[in-house]
C-alpha cells in the first residue's frame, strides 16, 4: 500500500511543484512535504496513521521595525475572526509567524481533490494577516476598538 | 546565438517549477505547470527580442463567443502586461504577456508577477463568464 506522504508528494509534482520530503517523526510516521507556491513555500504534513488527516501551513516573516508592536498578536487574533478555519501561531519571538489549516477530508484523494482551493485558503488568510500587521493605521483600528468599548460602557 | 530562455530556466527554478524544452528549428520554447495550469514561454530565433508567456484555454461549449468577446476586451482595457485573445472558430482563448527585452534576464526578477498576472486574468476571465451565466 503507498505511503500518504508518496501519495500527496507525487500529487504535488504532477501539478508542476518540486517538492522537498522532511521525516518529522518516523515512529509516529509524520512527514512534512514543502513547496513553492506563487513566491511562496508551503508545507504539507501528513500522518500515516491518520489518512484522513493533514495540515497546511505557510510562514510569513514579519518585517523587523513591526516586530516590536505590541498588539501583533491581537491583530492575529482578529484576523482569526475572518478565518476562524486558519489557525495563526507567532514564533521566532514575533519574527514570524504561521498560518496553518488542519484538514480533515477522509482520504488522500479527497484531499488532493481539494488541495489547491485549501492552499488558496491559507494563503489568503495569511496575506490578509500580513497586510494588517505591517498597517502602520492599526494604532488607529486600536484606537477606536478603545473608543468604541469606551462608549458601551465597558472601561 | 546564445539561449535566450536560459534566463526563464532559471526564473522558474526560483519559482520551484519543474518545466521542458522543446526547441524547434523556428523558436526556444519552454512548458511548465503551476498549480496544475499548463503555460509555455516562447522566443522565436529570427526575432530575439520578442518573449512570450502564455496560456491557452478551451471556451466551454455553453459559453457564446460574444459575450466571452466582451469579458475579454474589458480585461484587455483593464489589465497591465496580459493580452486575452479568442480563437473563434477553434473556440480557444489564449492569455499572454508580450515582452521586447535586450536580455532575457530582465524576466527573471518579475517572472513571479507576470506569472500572478497571467493566472489571475485567466480566473478574472472564466468568474465573469460564470456570473454572467447565472445573471442570464
Amino acid at each position: 500500500m503507498p505511503l500518504v506522504r508518496d501519495l500527496v508528494a507525487q500529487f504535488i509534482q504532477s501539478e508542476g511543484h518540486k517538492v522537498d520530503i522532511a521525516p518529522v517523526d518516523d515512529d509516529a510516521g509524520i512527514t512534512e512535504i514543502l513547496f513553492r507556491t506563487r513566491g511562496q513555500v508551503f508545507s504539507v504534513t501528513t500522518y500515516e496513521n491518520d489518512p484522513g488527516t493533514y495540515m497546511v501551513s505557510t510562514a510569513y516573516e514579519v518585517p523587523d521595525w513591526a516586530r516590536e508592536r505590541g498588539q501583533n498578536a491581537e491583530t492575529l487574533e482578529r484576523v482569526n475572526e475572518d478565518y476562524p478555519d486558519i489557525t495563526f501561531l507567532m514564533a521566532h519571538d514575533g519574527g514570524l509567524f504561521v498560518a496553518s489549516a488542519q484538514e480533515e477530508p477522509g482520504s488522500p484523494e479527497a484531499f488532493t481533490h481539494a488541495f489547491w482551493e485549501t492552499v488558496g485558503r491559507v494563503r489568503e488568510a495569511g496575506a490578509s494577516a500580513i497586510e494588517r500587521i505591517v498597517d502602520r493605521t492599526e494604532s488607529k483600528a486600536a484606537a477606536e476598538k478603545f473608543i468604541n468599548s469606551f462608549m458601551r460602557g465597558d472601561q | 546565438m546564445s539561449d535566450p530562455l536560459k534566463a526563464v530556466e532559471a526564473a522558474l527554478d526560483d519559482e520551484g517549477l519543474f518545466f521542458t524544452r522543446d526547441d524547434d528549428e523556428d523558436a526556444f520554447r519552454v512548458a511548465f505547470k503551476s498549480e496544475g495550469d499548463r503555460y509555455f514561454v516562447v522566443s522565436y530565433r529570427d526575432d530575439p527580442n520578442f518573449l512570450m508567456i502564455g496560456s491557452g484555454w478551451a471556451l466551454p461549449a455553453e459559453i457564446e463567443i460574444y459575450d466571452a468577446l466582451d469579458v475579454a476586451n474589458a480585461l484587455n482595457v483593464r489589465k497591465k502586461f496580459v493580452k486575452t485573445a479568442l480563437w473563434e472558430e477553434e473556440r480557444d482563448v489564449l492569455f499572454t504577456v508580450e515582452l521586447c527585452i535586450n536580455e532575457a534576464e530582465e524576466v527573471r526578477g518579475h517572472f513571479g508577477r507576470l506569472l500572478d498576472v497571467l493566472r489571475d486574468t485567466a480566473a478574472e476571465f472564466f468568474e465573469e463568464l460564470r456570473d454572467e451565466e447565472d445573471e442570464a
